[in-house]
């Protein structure tokens, strides 16, 4: 248990240090406040434009936003938050692979699963304190703007968003034991990623896949209901225990 | 007893065969030298008994317990040195040292007590900076200070002195005859003066076996066919002997060498007496390590 904490607390250590926490927390914070600052100034660029716009033949009457608008922005910025999320911490396992710093670790008599939990909880909690990050920033200037209200289902869909994300980290951990390096990381999450993309293109799969959590827009306009997501979340959920089951006894094998 | 046993060990990477039924005992207290050219296998012997590389064949038992790949269990006994160390380059040599105690169970006590004497010990304690601007020596001689931790009672260090100069490879080599008391000196090398100095036991690893093993005595004491060196006084003497006596090689003008398989030392000397011919001095030259390493590895 000691042996867990220590490493735990070096995982976090290095975050630190290395400033990747800081850098992440930034990145999401920026996305939080850019989220309600776009669709504020929407219309005033819109009117600024109106000209231009007018000689292309479209006129622009009294645009209104709401709290809507932000979120929109909100569902279609955090996936790019995520991909810097993983740009960021693909090499969690695989640079103490290059370095060997590991071995001297597993030498010692720490047990293998205890790196693998370790790294696991110090993603859970980076994704997880920026998406929150960025959330609660989001939502506090609509509340301030405009009036969150007009989002259905606002908190399962954050939820849901919430849920690819670890999703996503589960593939991390897993073609992080299975790979030797860093591409082989990149590859893995979004080559899986990408196939659920390609999946999906066939419009009755789609309910089924985890990319599908990613449509919260549905979900707060109200033209798909959150019933609709339970296979989808079932599913993610499910592929996302195995690969973190199956990541212990393939660490435990990986030749370091 | 013995501290380490090796039995029957195989190991290939693809078509490469490394070791071909390697066989090793480490005894107790011992400093053993593992020596062998680059590429003989040294490292992957090292990391097979750490049950980090996968053996093909064959059994590893530290302290009376089995290795089992990907198992960390019997590594409890064990202090790790590799050949290229490398730590957490965010900490400081001190937080290392610390992060290393808690994953090993120490108590807080007991790590700050013992990281702070093994850090005097390698000369570390008024370093500062991150592990990251450490020099190749500093690096090495933390590596010792983390393997030496948790008390081992099998230390192991991968070629622990090559990457250092003369002053650093004596503190090193000094390091480890300090510790000899308490754990038992595994080290792989190819500095044969090295092994001179401090090892009480040897072994010669060659095209995946161990061809040469024991006590240094031992080993030259029985490789070396016995010669006998004579020097005699003015280079008529050594003519005499030349002409009584077949086989005998000059290699000065008043030295000439013989073996006792070919000549018996008595009647050597009688003849001697009997010549009145002077002697000098007369020994039995003895090969280094190294002659006897390049001779047996060249067959
Ligand atoms: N992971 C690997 N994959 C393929 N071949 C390997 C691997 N590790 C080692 N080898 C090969 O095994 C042989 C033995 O390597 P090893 O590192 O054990 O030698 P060594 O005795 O430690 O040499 P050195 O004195 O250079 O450190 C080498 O020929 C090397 O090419
Ligand atoms: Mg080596």
């Amino acid at each position: 248990m000691n042996a867990l904490i220590a490493f735990i607390k070096k995982e976090f250590f290095e975050q630190i240090r290395s400033n990747k926490l800081l850098i992440l927390l930034m990145i999401f914070f920026a996305f939080g406040i850019m989220n309600p600052a776009i669709a504020k100034i929407t219309p005033w660029l819109l009117e600024m434009l109106a000209d231009s716009l007018a000689e292309s033949g479209m006129t622009v009457t009294g645009v209104t936003v709401s709290a809507m608008d932000s979120w929109v922005q909100f569902f279609k910025n955090i996936p790019m938050a995520l991909i810097a999320f993983v740009l960021m911490e693909s090499a969690i396992f695989t640079k103490e692979y290059a370095t060997g710093t590991l071995v001297l670790s597993l030498t010692k008599g720490l047990a293998r699963y205890k790196v693998v939990i370790s790294k696991t909880a110090v993603l859970l909690f980076t994704w997880s304190a920026g998406y929150f990050l960025c959330y609660g920033i989001t939502y506090a200037y609509n509340a301030y703007f405009w009036d969150n209200a007009v989002a259905k289902n606002l908190f399962f869909s954050i939820v849901c968003q919430w849920l690819f994300g670890i999703f996503i980290i589960a593939l991390m951990v897993f073609f992080s034991t299975v790979s030797t390096a860093n591409t082989g990381v990149l590859l893995g999450t979004g080559g899986t990623v990408f196939a659920c993309y390609l999946i999906g293109l066939v419009q009755k799969a789609n309910k089924y896949l985890p990319t599908m959590l990613m449509d919260g827009n549905s979900l707060i306009h109200g033209t798909k209901s959150a019933e609709e997501y339970t296979a989808a979340i079932i599913i993610t959920a499910a592929i996302t225990l195995s690969l973190f089951a199956a990541s212990i006894p393939v660490f435990n094998k990986k030749r370091l | 007893m013995e501290m380490l046993r090796i039995e029957g060990l195989y190991k290939r990477f693809g078509d490469k065969e490394v070791l071909r039924g390697l066989e090793l005992s480490v005894p107790e207290h011992s400093i053993f030298g593992f020596i062998g050219k680059n590429g003989a296998g040294k490292t992957t012997t090292m990391k097979t008994v750490l049950g980090l590389l996968k053996a093909d064949m064959g059994e590893i038992f530290v302290n009376g317990e089995r290795v089992l790949y990907g198992k960390t269990d019997t590594n409890r006994y064990v202090g790790y040195l590799p050949d290229v160390p490398e730590f957490y380059s965010f900490m400081t040599a001190k937080e290392y040292l610390r992060f290393c105690g808690e994953i090993t169970g120490m108590s807080q006590k007991e790590n700050a007590s013992r990281t702070d004497a093994l850090l005097s010990l390698v000369g570390l304690s008024k370093e500062t900076h991150r592990i990251a601007g450490f020099s190749r020596g500093m690096k090495q001689r933390l590596g010792i200070a983390q393997a030496l931790l948790n008390k081992p009672k099998l230390l192991i260090c991968d070629e622990p002195t090559s990457a250092l100069d003369p002053v650093g490879r004596k503190e090193i080599l000094d390091i480890l005859l300090a510790v000899k008391e308490q754990t038992t000196v595994l080290f792989s090398t190819h500095i044969l003066s090295d092994v001179e100095r401090i090892c009480t036991d040897v072994a010669f690893l060659n095209e995946g076996t161990a061809i040469l093993q024991g006590k240094p005595a031992d080993i030259k004491g029985g490789l070396q066919t016995k010669e006998y060196r004579i020097e005699t006084k003015g280079a008529e003497g050594t003519a005499l002997l030349q002409n009584a006596f077949g086989g005998m090689r000059k290699i000065d003008e008043n030295k000439i060498i013989f073996s006792e398989n070919d000549h018996d030392l008595s009647d050597v000397l009688r003849f001697m007496a009997d010549q009145r011919i002077a002697l000098l001095k007369m020994d039995q030259p003895e090969k280094s390590l190294e002659e006897l390493f390049l001779e047996v590895t060249k067959k």
